[in-house]
């Protein structure tokens, strides 16, 4: 009997315990549970109610569209359309570039005839610290038509005279592409040296006494080894530069004439406070948001199904 | 021999090609920070002159008498909110992810789920929009302020898998002994988890730094009306866009070397930090 109660209020005293801490962890949470519901939830509930309105923030003026903006979208948007394409041709130009380069400057990091390997890391990921508005700035100046790039062309022969990098579509778009990896590649490049660090050094001592090439190592030894590491660069590598927006809005702002505007810059140049004069139809901005939110989940959901299945050929 | 006189060939190639491209990756931060103390006549006459023939401070004495990019002013305005905005979210991250490393409560995995689903639901920058809506009936202004109770309430997802990542590594039979001790579950955090998360708490402040510090379009929004209460990156950007820094590029290339300076000192003194926590980041994901 006095077991019976000891066990009891043993129990109560758990039970009570564990009250307790559930308490507490509500209360430790409940600033972010708050703005889960404010800043994260009532922005997606708020986007799906205005993309059915022509709304510009005058009461007035406010009314209900149905699917028009949503069939205005897919039908008769070419700007839209467009900073797709932008965005796209950006993507496959730049990360294969970035990526290859990469790789091929980690791999002479990483061989084990080269000392100061955290020199080097240090050096290449420094630009990613900059911030995009200095960025903006000195590249800005670089490629300036009195800049440094043309004058180094010039002097090297490569063009007679200097070129507005901004004026032609192709240009800019080298000009984005150029900045970009610049500011981008040294977080690749420290994936890469870490991916690398980790292959046991016994394979490729098997492959020197072998004879094996150095092409037939990389293909045979490194690129297997580094995969699951490559894979994961490669989502975040596409995440992100199908992401970009600030960056092009700094430095070209869709120079020349909106050629450069990716998805992303293109809402910002169009649609938020400060960045466009006029009349802003936010019912449709929230309608093309939303779209174009689905739209990168569903890339995100489709790269990952298809690195699976090739994770699965290996 | 031979082996040995193709190893060198070897070394002395890799090193070129590292050297040349350590080289362009740090050209464009050598060149900015000569020519900002050229004058803006020497600069447009020869670009390519990289040492300044008459060496001037003129650009960083106009950024203190300037009215339209006034240094000083500005400088402030990014620390103070640098740090604020530094300060909450890395102890937000550290008190979500003590919560879900350690605590015990109903809907916690559901929970979870559903903060990691963070980074891929949202709906962007229009969000701002009901961002406003929020502040509005709460009557908060829109200002550098207002931004900084909206980080308030942001979730810091990445800050929050990083730190949860390092308190999972922490042995259980240390909170057991603390509690035994009569440590609550708070007390626990304090007293015994927080002394021992010196390493990645370093890591999660510096990255939040080089973020705020960096952070140009919110502030940009939150600053329209209230252009008294600019940021550094947000005024170097007006700067740019605007006549007088058409024609002065010295001078938006020393505030750049201003507003670099405060990254590149934390960059290079914590290093270790960056690039460590980073790297280990990468193969343990």
């Amino acid at each position: 009997m006095e077991y019976r109660t000891k066990q009891l209020t043993r129990k109560n005293g758990i039970r009570s315990r564990k009250i307790k801490m559930s308490v507490q962890c509500y209360l430790l949470l409940s600033v972010q549970i708050i703005g889960l519901v404010l800043l994260s939830f009532y922005p997606i509930v708020w986007s799906l109610k205005w993309a059915f309105y022509y709304y510009t923030g005058v009461p007035s003026e406010t009314h209900f569209v149905g699917w028009q903006n949503f069939i205005k979208l897919f039908t008769d948007d070419t700007s839209y359309f467009h900073s797709w394409i932008i965005t796209l041709k950006f993507t496959f130009i730049k990360l294969p570039i970035e990526l290859a380069l990469a790789l091929f400057i980690a791999i002479l990091v990483n061989n084990r005839l080269i000392k100061g390997k955290t020199f080097f890391r240090s050096v290449y990921f420094f630009p990613t610290i900059i911030a995009t508005s200095i960025i903006a700035v000195v590249f800005s100046n670089l490629f300036d038509y009195y800049g440094f790039i043309n004058f180094l062309l010039k002097k090297v022969g490569l063009i007679s005279s200097a070129i507005d990098w901004i004026s032609n579509k192709n240009l800019a778009m080298i000009f984005l592409v150029i900045t970009s990896i610049w500011a981008n590649i040294g977080t690749n490049i420290l994936y890469f040296v870490a991916a690398l660090q980790n292959i046991p050094n016994d394979l490729y001592e098997v492959a020197r006494i072998e004879g094996a090439s150095p092409v037939a190592v990389f293909f045979k030894i490194t690129l297997p080894m580094i995969l699951p590491v490559f894979q994961i660069v490669l989502l975040l590598g596409i995440n992100g530069t199908l992401q970009t927006g600030e960056f092009v809005v700094l430095l070209t702002n869709g120079a020349p004439g909106g050629e450069t505007l990716t998805v992303l810059a293109h809402i910002i140049n169009s649609y938020l406070p400060g960045f466009t004069n006029g009349v802003i139809n936010i019912g449709y901005g929230a309608a093309l948001s939303f779209v174009t939110s689905i739209i990168m989940c569903l890339i995100g959901v489709g790269y990952m199904k298809l690195s699976n299945k090739i994770k699965n050929m290996y | 021999m031979s082996v040995k006189l193709v190893e060198r060939i070897t070394k002395i190639f890799i090193y070129t090609i590292l050297v040349l491209f350590a080289l362009i990756m740090i050209f464009p931060v050598i060149y900015t920070f000569l020519s900002s103390f050229k004058s803006n006549m020497e600069f447009m006459a020869n670009p390519a002159n990289f040492i300044p023939e008459k060496f001037t401070l003129e650009n960083y004495s106009k950024m203190f008498d300037s009215m339209q990019f006034n240094m000083p002013k500005l400088f402030w305005n990014s620390t103070y909110y640098t740090v604020i905005c530094v300060a909450i979210s890395v102890i937000s991250g550290l008190v979500g992810a003590y919560v879900f490393s350690r605590g015990e409560f109903p809907f916690k995995k559901a929970l979870f789920a559903l903060y990691g689903s963070l980074i891929f639901i949202s709906v962007g920058s229009i969000s701002i929009y009901p961002t406003f809506d929020v502040l509005n009936l709460f009557n908060i202004p829109r200002s550098l302020l207002g931004l900084m109770v909206v980080k308030l309430f942001s979730i810091p997802v990445v800050y929050i898998f990083l730190i949860k990542g390092y308190i999972d590594s922490l042995p259980k039979e240390l909170d057991e002994a603390a509690e035994i001790d009569g440590c609550g579950f708070i007390g626990i955090l304090f007293k015994i988890i927080f002394p021992l998360l010196k390493p990645i708490l370093a890591t999660v402040i510096i990255l939040a730094f080089k973020g705020t510090w960096n952070e140009y379009l919110m502030p940009a929004i939150f600053t329209l009306t209230n252009p008294e209460q600019k940021t550094l990156m947000v005024a170097l950007i007006d700067l740019k866009n605007s006549s007088e820094g058409a024609t002065s590029w010295t001078l938006m290339l020393a505030a750049s070397t201003v507003a670099l300076l405060p990254v590149l000192i934390v960059f290079v003194s914590c290093n270790k930090y960056f690039v460590q926590g980073l790297s280990e980041g990468a193969v343990k994901g």
